[in-house]
């Protein structure tokens, strides 16, 4: 436990006695930590110890997050649509452009060796992240956007017929659901789709018998962005496999947010991006299981992805090298290592450990606030939410609260239907505000955004 | 008309700076209609809701503006133009955003209400983030006729002030009003930021686009020739590039209108 909050990175003790002791980066390992851990509580350094919680020690590693927008201190709620990244991630990325940028796979050079060995560690880093058996089973892709089309057009493509069923819920992003619908008009197969149950979440129960024979693919999400409900995956697979059919995890909110070891989920494929776990954009990244890779086509063609090639024919790489055609996004890659890496240094468990706390706090909150009506389900000894909170407030339109909040006091949260137009039709609005936290967010934070919407909405009250 | 209504009318209803202008205007003889709705404009305090939600049964907006418009032809000089260039400076002056936010919501209370069978979706405008809804007739004099409605304040904020600048122009007038002259307005965001300056350019591409398809003859092809020429971001580029504008407004209403780039972006090299 100790270990692991030593090699936080460039972690500054914040309790004040122990400050003269200041750990930098360099000197952790030759810390006095018996010192420290006099100064500080018996609990010594825990995600909510007062007042060094884990998103005041992290904030320092994040520059963006110090600075006024609007003439106010920004107070940054978004992290559902992008995350903030650390310095020790923009710093590899830095590194890899200063130090060894070269093309990866074919060079003889150093440096393209080593740009190599670094993308393929990149690779392993990623794998170990969320207990891949193994490398290969990693396709970089460009989002998980990507991810999907790709077993959308190369499994999907070859192995859905007419009649097959693809079953999804009406609380999935518009990129788990425009591909399927694209590949059932080339198929013929169908797509049916799980609506929700009265706690605002997927019934689960309509899931299960819905799965038939004619049932190929179950594709979801791990943990809605608009809901922040999730749903039970490791069950859902067993139900699935019982038909024979393959399942989908669509883990954009749950891998950056808590373990997710997908041997024990035992999904046949993952997807998640790289901008949501503090890496950069452009990454992202499809878990497959290996027999299943080995048997697609190719998605896009080229360089990379073949073996040999002739005017009249080709032919293709092993996965995951089949799936990863042209120059990758080398730099970007070896920044989502890095991330990993970060992120592991804290430790996935404590950062969802942390944020169940957040998520409770920020849903009783806003709660508490009149008028504001919360999309999901109610928190409770069984239903654990994940930290975001979608809402509307009666009478004000949430593009409105949006512009008023970033503009009177620098706070930022997103309004629109965040990529689930259906599950805003089904629930019946046009459109959401959604608050979003991830590691790096504080109580104060919460604090900050309760006050503006308080006041944006009196303010707009005052016009009725 | 002598100059000094002139410069009344052309002013929307809410301003507080020029409020030695608006006791003028209270003299000015005006059909009845329109007295019953000028409530007190001298403190800014007092609650800016104008009278038009108190009052169900009236159908004609209390924009100052539009009672002139309806008054008797020939007696109007101001241009859609001209009304544009004054609600700039209207706006430029409230250095303070906030003050640009409450004037805009102002302005949304005072925007007509909009009939329950008007909003269909054929009347919806595309590509906003918030739901508007626009009308829009051809009066037997020749003009344009708007009435809008939006479920975001801010946006009905927008709406007002366009159909203050363009309710009753002529057709050329609406055409000639450009989305860079919107992004002038700068309201109710910091900076120029597009995002909100979107239901701008989407409400005016829509009334520009249904003018077209309304007004369908060559008349107004003729009269075209007077204007200067047009944004090169206007959606009916075809027609004013010579082509007829019977196809181009049929061209207009294919699946892919959408776009999520910012509007008035100059994307040339």
């Amino acid at each position: 436990m100790e270990g692991v909050a030593m090699k936080l990175p460039s972690f500054k003790s914040l309790a004040p006695a122990a400050i003269s002791v200041a750990s930098t980066f360099s000197t952790r390992r030759s810390f006095s930590f018996a010192r420290r851990s006099s100064s500080l509580s018996a609990a010594t350094i825990t995600a909510d110890s007062e007042p060094a919680s884990l998103g005041h020690r992290a904030r320092k590693d994040f520059r963006i997050l110090h600075q006024e927008v609007n003439g106010s201190k920004l107070v940054y709620l978004d992290s559902a649509a992008t995350s903030q990244k650390p310095a020790a991630v923009l710093e590899a990325l830095q590194n890899y452009y200063e130090f060894y940028n070269s093309n990866v796979h074919r060079g003889i050079h150093y440096l393209s060796a080593k740009a190599t060995d670094e993308f393929e560690l990149a690779r392993k880093k990623v794998a170990r992240f969320i207990n891949a058996s193994d490398s290969r089973e990693i396709v970089f892709t460009r989002n998980a956007t990507e991810a999907i089309n790709l077993v959308a057009y190369s499994w999907g493509l070859s192995n859905l017929k007419p009649g097959d069923e693809v079953i999804l819920t009406v609380a999935e992003h518009h990129s788990c659901i425009v591909p399927w619908q694209i590949v059932s008009q080339k198929t013929g197969a169908v797509l049916k789709f799980v609506t929700l149950n009265e706690d605002e979440v997927p019934d689960i129960d309509m899931l299960r018998e819905m799965i038939s024979e004619k049932t190929k693919l179950v594709a979801v999400h791990h943990v809605s962005n608009v809901l922040a409900s999730s749903l039970p995956i490791e069950e859902i697979v067993v139900w699935a496999h019982d038909v024979g059919a393959k399942v989908l995890v669509d883990a954009c909110q749950s891998v950056p947010h808590m373990v997710v070891d997908v041997q024990k989920l035992n999904a046949d494929f993952l997807v998640a991006s790289s901008h949501k776990m503090c890496g950069p954009t452009g990454i992202g990244f499809l878990y497959g299981k290996s027999d299943l890779l080995l048997a697609m086509p190719p998605f896009l063609g080229g360089g990379e992805m073949i073996s040999d090639v002739f005017l009249d024919h080709s032919t293709y790489a092993e996965p995951p090298s089949r799936f990863e055609a042209g120059t990758p996004a080398i730099g970007e890659a070896i920044a989502l290592g890095a991330a990993c890496d970060y992120l592991s240094d804290i430790g996935m468990p404590k950062i969802h450990e942390y944020e169940v706390e957040l998520a409770k706090y920020l849903y009783e909150k806003l709660a508490s606030v009149p008028d504001v009506r919360i999309y999901g389900p109610r928190p409770s000894e069984s239903v654990q939410r994940a930290a975001l909170c979608s809402f509307n407030v009666e009478g004000l339109h949430p593009t409105d609260l949006a512009t008023f909040l970033d503009q009177q006091h620098g706070v930022a949260i997103r309004s629109g239907h965040h990529c689930a137009q259906p599950l805003h039709r089904y629930l019946g609005v046009n459109a959401s505000a959604r608050a979003s936290l991830y590691f790096y967010n504080t109580k104060e934070d919460v604090d900050s955004f309760i006050v503006a919407l308080a006041d944006t909405v009196s303010f707009f009250n005052s016009f009725k | 008309m002598n100059s000094s209504s002139l410069n009344v009318l052309a002013s929307p209803p809410l301003i507080s700076t020029l409020t030695p202008t608006l006791k003028a205007f209270h003299r000015i003889n005006f059909s009845s209609k329109l007295s019953k709705r000028i409530r007190c404009m001298h403190d800014p305090s007092i609650n800016l809701n104008f009278g038009s939600r108190s009052n169900p049964k009236h159908d004609f907006p209390v924009s100052l503006a539009t009672a002139f418009v309806e008054a008797p032809l020939g007696t109007t000089t101001t241009t859609s133009a001209d009304k544009l260039h004054l609600l700039v400076s209207e706006f430029r002056s409230l250095t303070e955003p906030i003050d640009r936010v409450k004037r805009l919501l102002s302005y949304a209370t005072a925007l007509a209400p909009l009939d329950d069978s008007a909003r269909v979706p054929a009347n919806r405008v595309t590509g906003c983030t918030t739901q508007v809804w626009l009308e829009i007739k051809v009066d037997e004099l020749g003009r344009m006729r708007f009435k809008a409605d939006s479920d975001s304040e801010i946006s009905k904020g927008f709406c007002s002030c366009l159909i203050w600048i363009l309710d009753g122009a002529k057709p050329e007038e609406v055409m000639g009003v450009s989305g860079e002259d919107l992004s002038e307005m700068n309201v109710g965001v910091h900076g120029k930021v597009q995002s909100r300056v979107n239901t701008w350019h989407n409400v005016l591409m829509s009334m520009q686009k249904r003018t077209m398809a309304l007004v369908g003859d060559a008349d107004v092809e003729h009269r075209e020739g007077d204007r200067s020429e047009p944004h090169p971001h206007n959606l009916l580029f075809d027609y004013v590039n010579g082509r007829s504008y019977v196809e181009s407004s049929s061209k207009v209403d294919r699946d892919y209108s959408i776009s999520l780039l910012p509007l008035g972006y100059d994307f040339t090299i």
